[in-house]
């Protein structure tokens, strides 16, 4: 199960899906090639996304690796 | 010329499960995740490396701090000594750690020969300069007052390095670290954690004929969760090195920068070659196009953008795709010669290939060239595509931002330089840029202070490519770090301003008169 506090080191490489539908959001996971550090909400903390907001995004992530 | 990789592993000491945690000549068995490394050639698994734990970083900065107490009394000639015979042992395994670079990383074999070439040639450099770490004398205000200043070492210096440059980047840091008195602890990709393996492997009879103590060169392979915000945040490490993107060394900057550190920046470039109505064509093509899709446009000195006057564009573009008709021919396995480029790291990055190639037409951008995954024989990993290149804008989004792929952007100037040179800045990185003209006042203004706002600025020759002795960095997101040569040595200890009072009398400075 993918949580906020996910590595997104792990996110990606245990979700590869994940790269790009994080991308159409605003959040580059992967830059000169490598994972960026911290977790998934540190990402979006970054972009200044509300709670709200990645708890939705946490949630259609969840729905996608669970098709 | 055929390689065997199975040789090669065996020659480099590579086993098919690797301890990932080393402090010299000392291997730990450590308990962290199995980091498995897969070739991005042929998609095969090559090896597995055990990373680390917590306990097991904290067990290396222990070792490493008991370290510097000791390798910064030795004489910085005699630090030199080591870092020789390091090179030396480099230079003997020059042909497999070249291979190995270039199975693991997909650089072609020439490429990788050339980056090992690199660590030889700075351990080289860092031998001259540890007989040279001058301070200077200065002139007092005071009668009967020497002052001065003198470098001392630093302490632990923490180097994270890319995928990109899996070695050489390690070698620019930890030679001039060495030979300054530094110990250091290397964060090597997760994506090539075996080459890094090998380079230690390789240099630690050095260590041990030498009585280096351990703890002076420690290698970690661990996850972001081991390595990341409490590596940078460790205040027992004064400086941390950072080759990557531009968001992993923001966060160092401010990790490090929160706890008063120093950091090191080498990040993401958005490179230009400027091509004027007064350049010599042909050899302004044959050397962007090295630029462009060399190392498959994984340099961060890759050439992303070509700014190109109008009187001659159509000319220079037509001469552009003929250029890349002929390297369509010449993709390939990068440990066959016959192939001058080779693939991408992995699918991520073929994955943001694409996309970059569908946003430059939704941009309105004109894709004119390549651009698509290839397959069928050869090409079975996935990793292998067309270099594209895109005639665009310097305002579309996705040309401010670094694609780590080999698409270039074709981009129409009119006017004068200044015009092209205005261009080129507009972009948020500052890494590598270059101008191509005969024209003395044309490339004279490109490098003078309102010319190329990069950290490095090259006439008549193409953006990637640096050699070892000049300072290696760039301005902006790129970070504005220097490594390798130059004075980068500096970065690697604390300057320590000294006056001495030889006199019988208390003059203060400025005159200040304070009589009790």
């Amino acid at each position: 199960m993918i949580t906020k506090e996910i590595a997104i080191e792990d996110l990606v490489e245990d979700y590869p899906f994940t790269v790009l539908f994080l991308k159409e959001k605003g959040i580059r996971c992967i830059m000169c090639g490598e994972p960026i550090w911290g977790t998934l909400e540190d990402a979006c903390k970054e972009k200044e996304f509300s709670e709200e907001k990645i708890k939705t995004i946490v949630e259609e992530l969840n729905q996608l690796a669970n098709k | 010329m055929k390689i065997d990789i199975q040789a090669i592993l065996n020659k480099l000491g590579i086993e098919e499960v690797n301890q990932g945690v080393s402090t010299g000549a000392q291997w730990f068995d450590t308990d962290g995740k199995i980091n498995k490394s897969s070739s991005p050639v042929d998609g095969k698994f090559i090896a597995s490396v055990k990373t680390a734990t917590l306990e097991d970083y904290e067990t290396v900065v222990k070792k490493a701090e008991a370290a510097f107490k000791e390798w910064r009394l030795v004489p910085a000639p005699e630090r030199g000594e080591v870092v020789r015979q390091i090179g030396n042992a480099i230079r003997e395994y020059k042909h497999e750690l070249g291979a190995l670079v270039s199975y693991e990383m997909g650089k072609i074999y020439q490429e990788g020969l050339g980056e090992v070439q690199e660590m030889i040639d700075i351990c080289d450099f860092a031998v001259g300069q540890s007989r040279l770490i001058n301070g200077v004398a200065l002139q007092s205000e005071r009668p009967y007052h020497r002052l001065s200043e003198q470098y001392h070492p630093l302490g632990i210096v923490g180097i994270v390095t890319s995928y990109n440059f899996p070695v050489a980047v390690w070698a620019w840091n930890s030679a001039l670290a060495a030979i300054a008195g530094d110990v250091v602890i290397w964060k090597p990709s997760s994506k090539t954690p075996l080459v890094a393996l090998a380079t230690q492997k390789i240099i630690q009879q050095v260590l041990i004929d030498n009585n280096v103590p351990e703890g002076v060169f420690n290698l970690v392979v661990g996850r972001s969760s081991v390595m990341g915000d409490n590596f940078l945040s460790d205040k027992r490490i004064p400086l941390i090195s950072v080759t990557g993107s531009t968001a992993v060394g923001r966060r160092a900057a401010e990790l490090v920068g929160k706890r008063l550190g120093k950091t090191l920046l080498e990040l993401g470039g958005n490179n230009a070659v400027t091509i004027t109505p007064n350049a010599d064509i042909e050899m302004a093509i044959m050397s962007t196009v090295f630029g462009t899709v060399g190392t498959a446009g994984q340099r961060c000195t890759t050439t992303r953008r070509v700014i190109i006057h109008e009187d001659i564009y159509d000319q220079v573009r037509d001469s552009f795709v003929k250029a890349y008709e002929k390297i369509a021919d010449k993709i390939g396995s990068p440990l066959d010669e016959k192939y001058l480029v080779g693939p991408l790291i992995d699918g991520h990055s073929v994955e943001l290939f694409i996309d970059a190639v569908k946003r430059v037409k939704e941009e309105g951008g004109k894709v004119i060239f390549g651009g698509q995954v290839l397959v069928g024989e050869g090409y079975e990993s996935g990793n292998y595509v067309m270099p594209c290149i895109a005639e665009a804008e310097n305002h579309f989004d996705i040309v401010q931002h670094e694609t780590f792929a080999p698409i270039v952007y074709l981009i129409k100037y009119s006017g004068d330089v200044q015009n092209a040179i205005d261009i080129q800045n507009d972009v948020p990185q500052g890494l590598s840029s270059a101008i191509f003209t005969l024209n003395m006042r044309e490339a004279e203004h490109f490098i003078a202070q309102t010319g190329s706002d990069c950290g490095i600025a090259n006439v008549n020759l193409g953006t990637s490519g640096a050699e070892i002795g000049g300072a290696f960095g760039g301005e902006k997101d790129t970070g504005g770090g220097r490594e390798s040569g130059s004075d980068a040595w500096k970065v690697y200890m604390r300057r320590q301003t000294n006056t001495i009072n030889y006199g019988s009398t208390l003059p203060l400075a400025q005159g200040v008169k304070f009589d009790i």
